[in-house]
Protein backbone atom coordinates (compact mmCIF):
# COMPACT_ATOMS: atom_id res chain seq x y z
CA UNK A 1 0.00 0.00 0.00
CA UNK A 2 2.78 2.40 0.99
CA UNK A 3 4.73 1.55 -2.16
CA UNK A 4 1.68 2.22 -4.33
CA UNK A 5 1.11 5.54 -2.58
CA UNK A 6 4.76 6.52 -3.08
CA UNK A 7 4.55 5.66 -6.79
CA UNK A 8 1.34 7.71 -7.14
CA UNK A 9 2.98 10.67 -5.39
CA UNK A 10 6.09 10.40 -7.58
CA UNK A 11 3.98 10.24 -10.74
CA UNK A 12 1.96 13.23 -9.60
CA UNK A 13 5.11 15.24 -8.93
CA UNK A 14 6.43 14.20 -12.33
CA UNK A 15 3.23 15.33 -14.00
CA UNK A 16 3.35 18.67 -12.17
CA UNK A 17 6.93 19.14 -13.29
CA UNK A 18 5.78 19.04 -16.92
CA UNK A 19 7.82 17.99 -19.90
CA UNK A 20 10.63 20.30 -20.90
CA UNK A 21 12.48 17.70 -22.94
CA UNK A 22 13.36 18.85 -26.43
CA UNK A 23 15.24 21.57 -28.27
CA UNK A 24 14.96 25.18 -27.18
CA UNK A 25 16.36 28.26 -28.86
CA UNK A 26 16.56 31.88 -27.82
CA UNK A 27 18.98 34.38 -26.39
CA UNK A 28 20.43 35.73 -23.19
CA UNK A 29 21.30 39.34 -22.64
CA UNK A 30 23.78 40.33 -19.96
CA UNK A 31 22.69 43.23 -17.79
CA UNK A 32 24.58 46.25 -19.05
CA UNK A 33 25.67 44.38 -22.17
CA UNK A 34 25.13 45.76 -25.63
CA UNK A 35 23.75 42.75 -27.47
CA UNK A 36 21.94 39.45 -27.04
CA UNK A 37 23.78 36.15 -27.30
CA UNK A 38 22.13 33.21 -29.09
CA UNK A 39 21.42 29.98 -27.28
CA UNK A 40 20.42 26.49 -28.33
CA UNK A 41 19.56 24.18 -25.46
CA UNK A 42 18.83 20.47 -25.73
CA UNK A 43 17.06 19.16 -22.63
CA UNK A 44 16.55 15.52 -21.72
CA UNK A 45 14.21 14.86 -18.83
CA UNK A 46 14.16 11.85 -16.58
CA UNK A 47 11.56 12.54 -13.89
CA UNK A 48 12.80 15.66 -12.15
CA UNK A 49 16.33 15.25 -13.42
CA UNK A 50 17.57 17.19 -16.42
CA UNK A 51 20.52 16.39 -18.62
CA UNK A 52 21.45 17.51 -22.11
CA UNK A 53 23.57 20.29 -23.49
CA UNK A 54 23.55 23.99 -24.28
CA UNK A 55 25.62 26.42 -26.28
CA UNK A 56 25.62 29.26 -28.80
CA UNK A 57 24.77 26.96 -31.73
CA UNK A 58 24.05 23.33 -32.52
CA UNK A 59 27.72 22.61 -33.21
CA UNK A 60 29.14 24.08 -30.02
CA UNK A 61 27.39 22.44 -27.10
CA UNK A 62 28.39 22.13 -23.45
CA UNK A 63 27.11 19.41 -21.12
CA UNK A 64 24.43 20.37 -18.63
CA UNK A 65 25.18 19.60 -14.97
CA UNK A 66 23.01 19.56 -11.85
CA UNK A 67 19.84 19.89 -13.94
CA UNK A 68 16.55 19.82 -12.04
CA UNK A 69 12.91 20.58 -12.66
CA UNK A 70 10.67 21.43 -9.70
CA UNK A 71 7.15 22.44 -10.62
CA UNK A 72 7.61 25.04 -13.35
CA UNK A 73 11.13 25.90 -12.22
CA UNK A 74 14.00 24.67 -14.36
CA UNK A 75 17.57 24.94 -13.06
CA UNK A 76 20.87 23.73 -14.48
CA UNK A 77 24.53 24.65 -14.76
CA UNK A 78 27.25 24.36 -17.37
CA UNK A 79 30.86 25.36 -17.82
CA UNK A 80 31.97 27.13 -20.97
CA UNK A 81 35.64 28.01 -20.92
CA UNK A 82 36.40 30.19 -17.92
CA UNK A 83 32.72 30.88 -17.23
CA UNK A 84 30.28 28.91 -15.12
CA UNK A 85 26.66 29.44 -16.19
CA UNK A 86 23.87 28.91 -13.63
CA UNK A 87 20.39 29.01 -15.15
CA UNK A 88 17.29 29.62 -13.03
CA UNK A 89 14.33 29.51 -15.42
CA UNK A 90 10.56 29.24 -15.27
CA UNK A 91 8.19 27.81 -17.78
CA UNK A 92 6.03 30.52 -19.28
CA UNK A 93 3.56 28.38 -21.19
CA UNK A 94 4.04 25.08 -22.98
CA UNK A 95 6.59 26.39 -25.46
CA UNK A 96 8.38 29.16 -23.61
CA UNK A 97 10.93 29.34 -20.83
CA UNK A 98 12.18 32.56 -19.29
CA UNK A 99 14.35 33.46 -16.37
CA UNK A 100 17.74 34.46 -15.12
CA UNK A 101 21.29 33.41 -15.68
CA UNK A 102 24.26 34.00 -13.42
CA UNK A 103 27.70 33.92 -15.05
CA UNK A 104 30.80 33.59 -12.92
CA UNK A 105 34.48 33.49 -13.75
CA UNK A 106 37.51 34.03 -11.58
CA UNK A 107 37.11 37.69 -10.46
CA UNK A 108 33.85 38.37 -12.34
CA UNK A 109 30.16 37.85 -11.82
CA UNK A 110 27.44 38.94 -14.24
CA UNK A 111 23.71 38.42 -14.50
CA UNK A 112 21.61 37.98 -17.62
CA UNK A 113 18.02 37.55 -18.71
CA UNK A 114 17.19 34.42 -20.69
CA UNK A 115 14.33 33.88 -23.10
CA UNK A 116 13.81 30.54 -24.87
CA UNK A 117 11.14 29.02 -27.05
CA UNK A 118 10.68 25.43 -28.14
CA UNK A 119 12.11 24.65 -31.56
CA UNK A 120 9.54 23.16 -33.92
CA UNK B 1 31.78 83.37 -25.31
CA UNK B 2 34.36 82.68 -22.60
CA UNK B 3 31.63 82.88 -19.93
CA UNK B 4 29.54 80.40 -21.86
CA UNK B 5 32.42 77.97 -22.24
CA UNK B 6 33.28 78.34 -18.53
CA UNK B 7 29.65 77.56 -17.63
CA UNK B 8 29.74 74.53 -19.91
CA UNK B 9 33.06 73.36 -18.37
CA UNK B 10 31.67 73.74 -14.84
CA UNK B 11 28.28 72.20 -15.58
CA UNK B 12 29.76 69.16 -17.31
CA UNK B 13 32.30 68.72 -14.51
CA UNK B 14 29.63 69.00 -11.79
CA UNK B 15 27.28 66.55 -13.49
CA UNK B 16 29.81 64.09 -14.87
CA UNK B 17 32.76 64.62 -12.54
CA UNK B 18 31.83 61.86 -10.10
CA UNK B 19 31.54 59.33 -12.92
CA UNK B 20 34.81 60.47 -14.49
CA UNK B 21 36.39 60.04 -11.05
CA UNK B 22 35.12 56.44 -11.00
CA UNK B 23 36.46 55.90 -14.54
CA UNK B 24 39.90 57.12 -13.46
CA UNK B 25 40.13 55.15 -10.23
CA UNK B 26 38.86 51.89 -11.71
CA UNK B 27 40.88 52.37 -14.92
CA UNK B 28 44.07 52.69 -12.88
CA UNK B 29 43.30 49.31 -11.26
CA UNK B 30 42.38 47.68 -14.57
CA UNK B 31 45.59 48.87 -16.28
CA UNK B 32 47.58 46.47 -14.10
CA UNK B 33 44.94 43.92 -13.19
CA UNK B 34 46.98 40.81 -14.09
CA UNK B 35 50.00 42.01 -12.11
CA UNK B 36 47.87 43.08 -9.11
CA UNK B 37 46.00 39.79 -9.21
CA UNK B 38 49.30 37.87 -9.12
CA UNK B 39 50.50 40.10 -6.31
CA UNK B 40 47.48 39.04 -4.25
CA UNK B 41 47.95 35.34 -5.14
CA UNK B 42 51.71 34.81 -5.39
CA UNK B 43 51.57 31.18 -4.22
CA UNK B 44 49.12 30.33 -7.04
CA UNK B 45 50.83 32.42 -9.71
CA UNK B 46 54.58 31.90 -9.64
CA UNK B 47 56.76 28.83 -10.17
CA UNK B 48 60.49 28.28 -10.23
CA UNK B 49 61.54 27.13 -13.73
CA UNK B 50 63.28 23.76 -13.42
CA UNK B 51 63.79 21.10 -16.04
CA UNK B 52 61.28 19.91 -18.59
CA UNK B 53 57.82 21.42 -19.01
CA UNK B 54 55.21 18.68 -18.61
CA UNK B 55 52.87 17.95 -21.47
CA UNK B 56 49.24 19.02 -21.17
CA UNK B 57 48.25 15.36 -20.81
CA UNK B 58 50.66 14.95 -17.88
CA UNK B 59 49.38 18.13 -16.25
CA UNK B 60 45.83 16.86 -16.79
CA UNK B 61 46.66 13.54 -15.12
CA UNK B 62 48.10 15.33 -12.08
CA UNK B 63 44.96 17.46 -11.77
CA UNK B 64 42.55 14.55 -12.32
CA UNK B 65 44.35 12.55 -9.62
CA UNK B 66 43.93 15.38 -7.13
CA UNK B 67 40.28 16.09 -7.99
CA UNK B 68 38.82 12.58 -8.29
CA UNK B 69 38.74 12.54 -12.08
CA UNK B 70 36.67 15.70 -12.44
CA UNK B 71 36.52 16.42 -16.20
CA UNK B 72 38.92 19.02 -17.54
CA UNK B 73 37.23 21.90 -19.35
CA UNK B 74 40.34 23.61 -20.70
CA UNK B 75 44.06 24.12 -20.27
CA UNK B 76 45.59 27.57 -20.03
CA UNK B 77 49.29 26.91 -20.72
CA UNK B 78 51.73 29.26 -19.03
CA UNK B 79 52.83 32.23 -21.15
CA UNK B 80 56.00 32.83 -19.18
CA UNK B 81 58.55 30.41 -17.67
CA UNK B 82 57.98 31.74 -14.13
CA UNK B 83 54.17 31.78 -14.26
CA UNK B 84 52.06 28.75 -13.35
CA UNK B 85 49.82 26.93 -15.83
CA UNK B 86 46.11 26.75 -15.18
CA UNK B 87 43.56 24.02 -15.71
CA UNK B 88 39.86 24.85 -15.78
CA UNK B 89 37.49 22.46 -14.03
CA UNK B 90 33.76 22.91 -13.44
CA UNK B 91 34.56 23.65 -9.77
CA UNK B 92 37.09 26.41 -10.56
CA UNK B 93 40.54 27.11 -11.95
CA UNK B 94 43.39 24.92 -10.72
CA UNK B 95 46.87 26.44 -10.71
CA UNK B 96 49.60 23.91 -11.50
CA UNK B 97 53.38 23.94 -11.54
CA UNK B 98 54.07 22.88 -15.14
CA UNK B 99 57.54 21.55 -14.24
CA UNK B 100 56.53 19.23 -11.38
CA UNK B 101 52.77 18.71 -11.78
CA UNK B 102 52.25 20.03 -8.24
CA UNK B 103 48.78 21.49 -7.73
CA UNK B 104 49.36 24.94 -6.22
CA UNK B 105 45.72 25.57 -5.37
CA UNK B 106 42.30 26.33 -6.77
CA UNK B 107 40.67 29.64 -7.55
CA UNK B 108 36.90 29.65 -7.22
CA UNK B 109 34.67 31.72 -9.45
CA UNK B 110 32.97 34.84 -8.19
CA UNK B 111 33.33 38.58 -8.05
CA UNK B 112 36.43 40.09 -6.49
CA UNK B 113 37.67 43.66 -6.20
CA UNK B 114 39.01 43.39 -9.78
CA UNK B 115 35.69 42.23 -11.19
CA UNK B 116 33.90 44.95 -9.23
CA UNK B 117 36.32 47.59 -10.56
CA UNK B 118 35.65 46.43 -14.12
CA UNK B 119 31.89 46.37 -13.49
CA UNK B 120 32.07 49.93 -12.11
CA UNK B 121 34.21 51.11 -15.02
CA UNK B 122 31.94 49.72 -17.71
CA UNK B 123 28.48 49.90 -16.18
CA UNK B 124 28.75 51.55 -12.76
CA UNK B 125 27.92 48.09 -11.33
CA UNK B 126 24.28 48.78 -12.12
CA UNK B 127 23.30 47.19 -15.41
CA UNK B 128 21.86 49.02 -18.38
CA UNK B 129 21.35 52.39 -16.64
CA UNK B 130 24.91 52.35 -15.35
CA UNK B 131 26.28 51.46 -18.78
CA UNK B 132 24.45 54.40 -20.34
CA UNK B 133 25.79 56.75 -17.66
CA UNK B 134 29.37 55.54 -18.10
CA UNK B 135 29.41 55.78 -21.87
CA UNK B 136 28.06 59.32 -21.74
CA UNK B 137 30.69 60.13 -19.10
CA UNK B 138 33.25 59.59 -21.88
CA UNK B 139 31.48 62.24 -23.92
CA UNK B 140 31.44 64.51 -20.84
CA UNK B 141 35.20 64.04 -20.55
CA UNK B 142 35.72 65.05 -24.17
CA UNK B 143 33.58 68.18 -23.71
CA UNK B 144 35.40 69.00 -20.50
CA UNK B 145 38.83 68.63 -22.13
CA UNK B 146 37.90 70.72 -25.17
CA UNK B 147 36.34 73.49 -23.06
CA UNK B 148 39.30 73.33 -20.63
CA UNK B 149 41.73 73.85 -23.50
CA UNK B 150 39.70 76.85 -24.69
CA UNK B 151 39.76 78.37 -21.18
CA UNK B 152 43.49 77.70 -20.76
CA UNK B 153 44.55 79.07 -24.14
CA UNK B 154 44.59 82.89 -23.60
CA UNK B 155 46.84 82.83 -20.49
CA UNK B 156 48.66 79.58 -21.22
CA UNK B 157 49.59 79.01 -17.58
CA UNK B 158 51.94 76.15 -16.83
CA UNK B 159 53.61 75.76 -13.45
CA UNK B 160 52.51 76.05 -9.87
CA UNK B 161 52.73 79.31 -7.99
CA UNK B 162 51.12 80.48 -4.77
CA UNK B 163 50.42 78.72 -1.46
CA UNK B 164 48.00 75.93 -0.62
CA UNK B 165 45.69 78.23 1.35
CA UNK B 166 45.21 80.77 -1.41
CA UNK B 167 43.63 78.32 -3.76
CA UNK B 168 45.96 79.50 -6.48
CA UNK B 169 47.87 76.28 -6.18
CA UNK B 170 44.74 74.27 -7.08
CA UNK B 171 44.07 76.53 -10.01
CA UNK B 172 47.64 76.16 -11.24
CA UNK B 173 47.58 72.41 -10.63
CA UNK B 174 44.32 72.04 -12.55
CA UNK B 175 45.70 74.10 -15.44
CA UNK B 176 49.16 72.57 -15.59
CA UNK B 177 48.17 68.93 -15.15
CA UNK B 178 45.32 69.41 -17.60
CA UNK B 179 47.46 70.87 -20.36
CA UNK B 180 50.46 68.58 -19.88
CA UNK B 181 48.32 65.46 -19.96
CA UNK B 182 45.83 66.75 -22.52
CA UNK B 183 46.88 64.43 -25.35
CA UNK B 184 46.77 61.13 -23.38
CA UNK B 185 43.54 62.29 -21.68
CA UNK B 186 41.96 63.02 -25.07
CA UNK B 187 43.10 59.65 -26.42
CA UNK B 188 41.76 57.81 -23.36
CA UNK B 189 38.43 59.69 -23.48
CA UNK B 190 37.99 59.26 -27.23
CA UNK B 191 38.86 55.54 -27.28
CA UNK B 192 36.69 54.95 -24.20
CA UNK B 193 33.78 56.71 -25.82
CA UNK B 194 34.18 54.63 -28.99
CA UNK B 195 34.19 51.48 -26.85
CA UNK B 196 31.08 52.67 -25.00
CA UNK B 197 29.24 53.25 -28.26
CA UNK B 198 30.87 50.28 -30.01
CA UNK B 199 27.65 48.92 -31.51
CA UNK B 200 26.87 52.25 -33.17
CA UNK B 201 30.47 52.76 -34.25
CA UNK B 202 30.63 49.23 -35.67
CA UNK B 203 27.48 49.86 -37.70
CA UNK B 204 28.91 53.16 -38.95
CA UNK B 205 32.29 51.61 -39.79
CA UNK B 206 30.55 48.74 -41.52
CA UNK B 207 28.90 51.24 -43.82
CA UNK B 208 32.08 53.21 -44.42
CA UNK B 209 34.46 50.29 -44.91
CA UNK B 210 31.99 47.83 -46.46
CA UNK B 211 33.14 45.33 -43.87
CA UNK B 212 33.04 41.64 -44.40
CA UNK B 213 30.92 39.70 -41.95
CA UNK B 214 32.53 38.37 -38.82
CA UNK B 215 33.83 34.98 -39.80
CA UNK B 216 32.73 32.29 -37.44
CA UNK B 217 34.45 29.81 -39.64
CA UNK B 218 32.79 27.30 -41.88
CA UNK B 219 31.98 23.99 -40.32
CA UNK B 220 33.54 21.18 -42.30
CA UNK B 221 31.33 18.10 -42.46
CA UNK B 222 32.41 15.66 -39.76
CA UNK B 223 32.14 11.93 -40.03
CA UNK B 224 30.99 10.01 -36.97
CA UNK B 225 33.94 8.26 -35.32
CA UNK B 226 34.50 4.59 -35.98
CA UNK B 227 33.59 2.24 -33.15
CA UNK B 228 36.36 2.25 -30.56
CA UNK B 229 38.11 5.24 -32.16
CA UNK B 230 40.54 6.94 -29.81
CA UNK B 231 40.72 10.67 -29.19
CA UNK B 232 43.90 12.55 -29.95
CA UNK B 233 45.61 14.14 -26.94
CA UNK B 234 45.46 17.89 -26.19
CA UNK B 235 49.17 18.08 -27.00
CA UNK B 236 48.55 16.60 -30.45
CA UNK B 237 45.73 19.11 -30.94
CA UNK B 238 48.16 21.95 -30.16
CA UNK B 239 50.71 20.59 -32.67
CA UNK B 240 48.03 20.40 -35.38
CA UNK B 241 46.74 23.90 -34.59
CA UNK B 242 50.21 25.49 -34.55
CA UNK B 243 51.02 23.86 -37.89
CA UNK B 244 48.10 25.84 -39.30
CA UNK B 245 49.53 29.09 -37.95
CA UNK B 246 53.31 28.90 -37.62
CA UNK B 247 54.83 31.34 -35.16
CA UNK B 248 51.91 31.24 -32.76
CA UNK B 249 51.69 29.99 -29.18
CA UNK B 250 48.68 28.20 -27.70
CA UNK B 251 47.23 30.08 -24.73
CA UNK B 252 44.04 28.07 -24.35
CA UNK B 253 43.07 24.51 -25.23
CA UNK B 254 39.44 23.61 -24.69
CA UNK B 255 38.59 19.93 -24.40
CA UNK B 256 36.13 18.28 -26.86
CA UNK B 257 33.69 17.32 -24.09
CA UNK B 258 33.07 21.08 -23.81
CA UNK B 259 32.06 22.39 -27.22
CA UNK B 260 32.25 19.20 -29.32
CA UNK B 261 35.84 19.56 -30.57
CA UNK B 262 39.27 20.69 -29.45
CA UNK B 263 39.32 24.48 -29.60
CA UNK B 264 42.85 25.81 -29.59
CA UNK B 265 43.30 29.56 -29.13
CA UNK B 266 46.56 30.85 -30.53
CA UNK B 267 48.43 34.07 -30.01
CA UNK B 268 50.97 35.83 -32.20
CA UNK B 269 53.25 37.11 -29.42
CA UNK B 270 54.15 40.26 -31.35
CA UNK B 271 50.64 41.25 -32.45
CA UNK B 272 49.13 43.04 -29.47
CA UNK B 273 46.14 44.44 -31.31
CA UNK B 274 44.38 41.44 -32.80
CA UNK B 275 46.90 38.74 -31.92
CA UNK B 276 44.60 36.84 -29.59
CA UNK B 277 41.84 36.28 -32.10
CA UNK B 278 42.98 33.04 -33.64
CA UNK B 279 40.97 29.89 -32.98
CA UNK B 280 41.45 26.49 -34.59
CA UNK B 281 38.82 23.79 -33.95
CA UNK B 282 40.01 20.22 -34.40
CA UNK B 283 38.05 16.98 -34.60
CA UNK B 284 39.11 14.92 -31.59
CA UNK B 285 39.12 11.61 -33.51
CA UNK B 286 40.47 12.38 -36.97
CA UNK B 287 42.65 15.35 -36.03
CA UNK B 288 41.13 17.27 -38.96
CA UNK B 289 40.68 21.00 -38.72
CA UNK B 290 36.93 21.66 -38.54
CA UNK B 291 37.11 25.40 -38.77
CA UNK B 292 39.42 28.28 -38.03
CA UNK B 293 39.00 31.92 -37.16
CA UNK B 294 42.10 33.98 -37.80
CA UNK B 295 43.02 37.53 -36.92
CA UNK B 296 44.08 37.96 -40.57
CA UNK B 297 40.44 37.42 -41.58
CA UNK B 298 39.17 40.36 -39.54
CA UNK B 299 37.44 43.11 -41.47
CA UNK B 300 38.74 46.67 -41.50
CA UNK B 301 36.06 47.80 -39.05
CA UNK B 302 36.90 44.95 -36.67
CA UNK B 303 40.56 45.90 -36.85
CA UNK B 304 39.74 49.54 -36.15
CA UNK B 305 37.67 48.57 -33.11
CA UNK B 306 40.34 46.15 -31.89
CA UNK B 307 43.00 48.84 -32.28
CA UNK B 308 40.78 51.31 -30.43
CA UNK B 309 40.44 48.88 -27.53
CA UNK B 310 44.18 48.13 -27.50
CA UNK B 311 44.96 51.86 -27.35
CA UNK B 312 42.42 52.41 -24.56
CA UNK B 313 43.77 49.60 -22.39
CA UNK B 314 47.38 50.46 -23.21
CA UNK B 315 48.04 47.01 -24.69
CA UNK B 316 48.98 48.48 -28.06
CA UNK B 317 52.68 49.02 -27.29
CA UNK B 318 52.98 46.73 -24.31
CA UNK B 319 54.30 47.89 -20.95
CA UNK B 320 55.21 51.51 -21.94
CA UNK B 321 51.69 52.25 -23.19
CA UNK B 322 50.13 50.45 -20.21
CA UNK B 323 52.11 52.74 -17.90
CA UNK B 324 50.83 55.77 -19.86
CA UNK B 325 47.25 54.43 -19.61
CA UNK B 326 47.67 53.91 -15.85
CA UNK B 327 49.22 57.35 -15.34
CA UNK B 328 46.48 59.03 -17.37
CA UNK B 329 43.84 57.23 -15.31
CA UNK B 330 45.46 58.50 -12.12
CA UNK B 331 45.43 62.05 -13.54
CA UNK B 332 41.64 61.99 -13.86
CA UNK B 333 40.86 62.08 -10.11
CA UNK B 334 43.43 64.88 -9.71
CA UNK B 335 41.63 66.97 -12.33
CA UNK B 336 38.15 66.24 -10.99
CA UNK B 337 39.05 66.93 -7.35
CA UNK B 338 41.07 70.10 -8.08
CA UNK B 339 38.19 71.32 -10.27
CA UNK B 340 35.64 70.67 -7.55
CA UNK B 341 37.78 72.44 -4.96
CA UNK B 342 38.05 75.46 -7.24
CA UNK B 343 34.29 75.54 -7.67
CA UNK B 344 33.46 74.98 -3.98
CA UNK B 345 35.78 77.75 -2.81
CA UNK B 346 35.39 80.02 -5.81
CA UNK B 347 34.13 82.98 -3.77
CA UNK B 348 36.81 82.69 -1.11
CA UNK B 349 39.68 82.20 -3.53
CA UNK B 350 38.51 84.31 -6.47
CA UNK B 351 41.02 82.68 -8.72
CA UNK B 352 39.16 82.80 -11.99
Amino acid sequence: MKTTLAIVVLLAVGALAGDVAGKWSGTFRVSGGDHSIPQIIVLKQDGNRLTGSAGPDAGEQYPIENGKIEGDRVTFELTSGEWRFSYDLKRAGADEIKGNLELKSVNNRRTAVVSLSRMK
Amino acid sequence: MRRLILSLHLTVALIGGAFVLVLGLTGSIMAFEPELDRLLHPHLSYVRPSGRVLSLAEIGQAVSKQFDGEPIVAYLPSQSPDLASEVILPRGVVCVNQYTGEVLGTRTRGQTIFGFARDLHVRLASGDVGRTIMKWSGVAMLVSLASGLYLWWPRKRVGIRGGWRTGRVWFDLHNSVGILSLVPLLVLAATGTVTGFEDHVAALLGRVTAATQIRDGQNVARRPPAAGALEITPDQAVVIARAQMPGTLAYRVQMPRYGGAYRVSLDYPRDRVVGERNLIAIDQYSGNVIFSTRSGDLSSSERILASNEAIHTGEVLGMPSRIVAWFTSVILPVQVISGWLLWLRRKRWKVS
